[in-house]
């Protein structure tokens, strides 16, 4: 288990991280999401010891990476994938880790296959392509068998396969019982993979909730319908304890209203009811792209000064 | 694709960390770490290839030209200095680049992020690093002092002045050389610690061993002859690997004393490393 309390880091004049409060738990994948320099790659530092809190404080089982009986099998981690010296094999790569550890060469060659580098074991790392190094850095945090791994953006740069290889092995850690904490700028990575979001923005948290809640919150129950009749529409749905705002356009076959607080179903029923004919009948489903970006558009460190065309 | 098999065989071995475990762990991962990259291997072939050349060099120039050689050169040649001082020379030139590089390498490439979060007790980690670093270069040193040494007085034994081992002051040159050529690499190292930049720790012990006491000699001459001893690099060369009154530098210490102001100095920035080392953000 994960646990920040008023976790502060302080850069100079610049808060890359600010008053952050929370708790990453076992047995799920925990999405860290958040726009670019919003401070994620920072709290993972802090996470590892590597970097001091300036104020508050991160434990990982209630104590400080720094003071780990045994780092290797607490955390593993995955930064940054291109984070090692290219002269030396993968095999050294790991075995160096895997000793100060005090960790078989055993398992260094196990986990190679693990992540499918038996192959390129003895290669220089210099020559991988970054799917390799991010394999690599893989058999890396696992080397430990650890109880708490991290991944920071672990898809950059992946193939569709190296993709879906490292969601499934994300999603199989966690059904380990392991803590899972993957760091992402798109939300549609987290779609797939993830079961509770921990959402930043500008070092601050800005959600922490399950997926489904992130969803209801997101889409809500909006229904899209399009009628030529728009105010006897309007006046049946809020008699039966819905509400209606304008799309502002006037389709092709009529006005595109969007109604809150009813099913698709009841929608329907209360448009039969009232007599009024409708062209078009759907739940509005608002992506979960556009819910993170709503979320965290007054977060966003850096915004494009003008828009692209 | 790679079938997910992460959690099927778990390792036996999850070791609580003590902290004599963790030394020993982290000795065997620096040797792993240092044997397994290149430019271990060729700063040292380097080192050998210069304290070797040097004294071939200089030896076999010296006995070709022996005959025509001045009485009085002949009486303060010393067999012993031009065998070694060009491994404490030019020695010094490579060892500072692997004890630079075996700190700088791990920060240029990221790894040390990876190093300090496998073993985040840096103190440890910053001396077991320093220690296999002065096991390797002690080593090699000492037998390019030797290998230096012999093959001079084989080169020179047509002169009749070689020097053997058993003279006073000859195996003090020889070891203190080895050691002298060690420490400087202990100094770059420190200085990577300090700098995290290849460029900039090779830089600054170029600077200190042997920028600065070129510098000192444009000091008025009294300045300089006071001064003078108490600069790590430079003519110190000359100083530890002198046994003949004759083949010293004026207004020194001793070989041992000027080894032990190189030492000063490294001691000195070794422990500026290691505070920045581990205070500071990775």
């Amino acid at each position: 288990m994960i646990e920040a309390r008023g976790l502060t880091k302080r850069y100079g004049s610049r808060l890359a991280v600010d008053d952050l409060n929370f708790t990453v738990r076992p047995g799920m994948v925990t999405g860290f999401l958040g726009p670019n320099g919003a401070g994620k790659s920072t709290t993972m530092r802090l996470i590892l010891g590597l970097d001091r809190p300036t104020t508050g404080t991160v434990t990982v089982d209630g104590r400080t990476h720094r003071r780990a009986a045994s780092p290797m099998h607490e955390v593993g981690a995955l930064l940054d994938a291109r984070a090692v010296h290219g002269g030396r094999s993968a095999r050294s790569h790991l075995l160096c880790l895997a000793q100060t550890n005090g960790i078989a060469a055993r398992r260094v060659d196990e986990v190679l296959g693990i992540v499918g580098l038996s192959d390129v074991a003895r290669k220089r790392s210099k020559g991988f392509s970054l799917g390799m190094s991010q394999r690599l850095g893989v058999a890396a945090a696992l080397l430990g068998d650890p109880q708490v791994l991290m991944f920071d953006e672990p898809v950059n740069g992946l193939d569709p396969e190296g993709i879906l290889w490292i969601r499934t092995l994300m999603r199989s850690l966690a059904a380990e019982g392991r803590v899972v904490f993957v760091s992402s700028h798109l939300m549609s990575e987290m779609e797939n993979t993830a079961d509770h979001l921990i959402v930043v923005g500008k070092g601050r948290l800005v959600a922490d909730c399950s997926m489904a809640e992130f969803i209801a919150r997101g889409s809500g129950t909006a229904v899209v319908v399009e009628t030529p009749a728009p105010e006897v529409l309007a006046r049946a749905v809020t008699g039966a304890g819905g509400s209606v705002t304008s799309e502002g356009s006037e389709g092709s076959e009529g006005w595109r209203l969007r109604v809150h607080g009813l099913s698709e179903a009841e929608v329907g029923a209360v448009a039969f009811a009232a007599g009024v004919p409708l062209h078009h009948l759907a739940a509005a489903r608002v992506s979960l792209e556009q819910a993170f970006m709503e979320l965290t558009a007054d977060s966003v460190e850096y915004h494009a000064a003008l828009p692209v065309a | 694709m790679a079938t997910v098999t992460a959690g099927v065989s778990r390792p036996q071995a999850s070791p609580v960390l003590s902290v004599r475990g963790g030394i020993a762990g982290t000795l065997r991962s620096e040797l792993t770490k240092i044997r397994s990259v290149r430019s271990t291997y060729w700063t040292m072939i380097l080192l050998v290839l210069a304290g070797v050349g040097w004294a071939i060099a200089d030896c076999a120039g010296e006995a070709a030209h022996w005959a025509q050689t001045a009485p009085l050169d002949k009486a303060n040649f010393d067999a012993t200095q031009s065998s070694v001082v060009g491994l404490a020379l030019i020695g010094q030139l490579m060892i500072v680049m692997l004890g630079a590089i075996v700190m700088t390498s791990e920060y240029g490439t990221g790894m040390m992020r990876t190093s300090l979060s496998v073993m985040p007790r840096r103190g440890v980690l910053y001396c077991v690093k320093a220690a296999v670093l002065t096991a390797v270069m002690l080593g090699v040193s000492l037998v390019t002092s030797f290998a230096s040494f012999f093959v001079g007085q084989y080169l020179l034994r047509s002169t009749h002045e070689t020097a053997t081992l058993s003279q006073p002051g000859v195996l003090t040159a020889v070891l203190l050389t080895a050691c002298f050529v060690t420490v400087s690499g202990l100094l770059a190292y420190a200085l990577g610690a300090i700098l995290r930049s290849t460029a900039g720790a090779i830089s600054a012990a170029f600077a200190l061993l042997f920028l600065l006491p070129q510098l000192a000699r444009a000091l008025p001459s009294t300045w300089y002859a006071d001064m003078v001893r108490w600069l790590p690099g430079g003519v110190v060369v000359s100083t530890i690997t002198a046994t003949k009154a004759a083949s010293a530098v004026p207004h020194m210490f001793s070989a041992w004393g000027e080894f032990a102001v190189l030492g000063g100095y490294a001691a000195v920035l070794l422990i500026i490393g290691a505070l920045l080392f581990s205070r500071r953000d990775a």
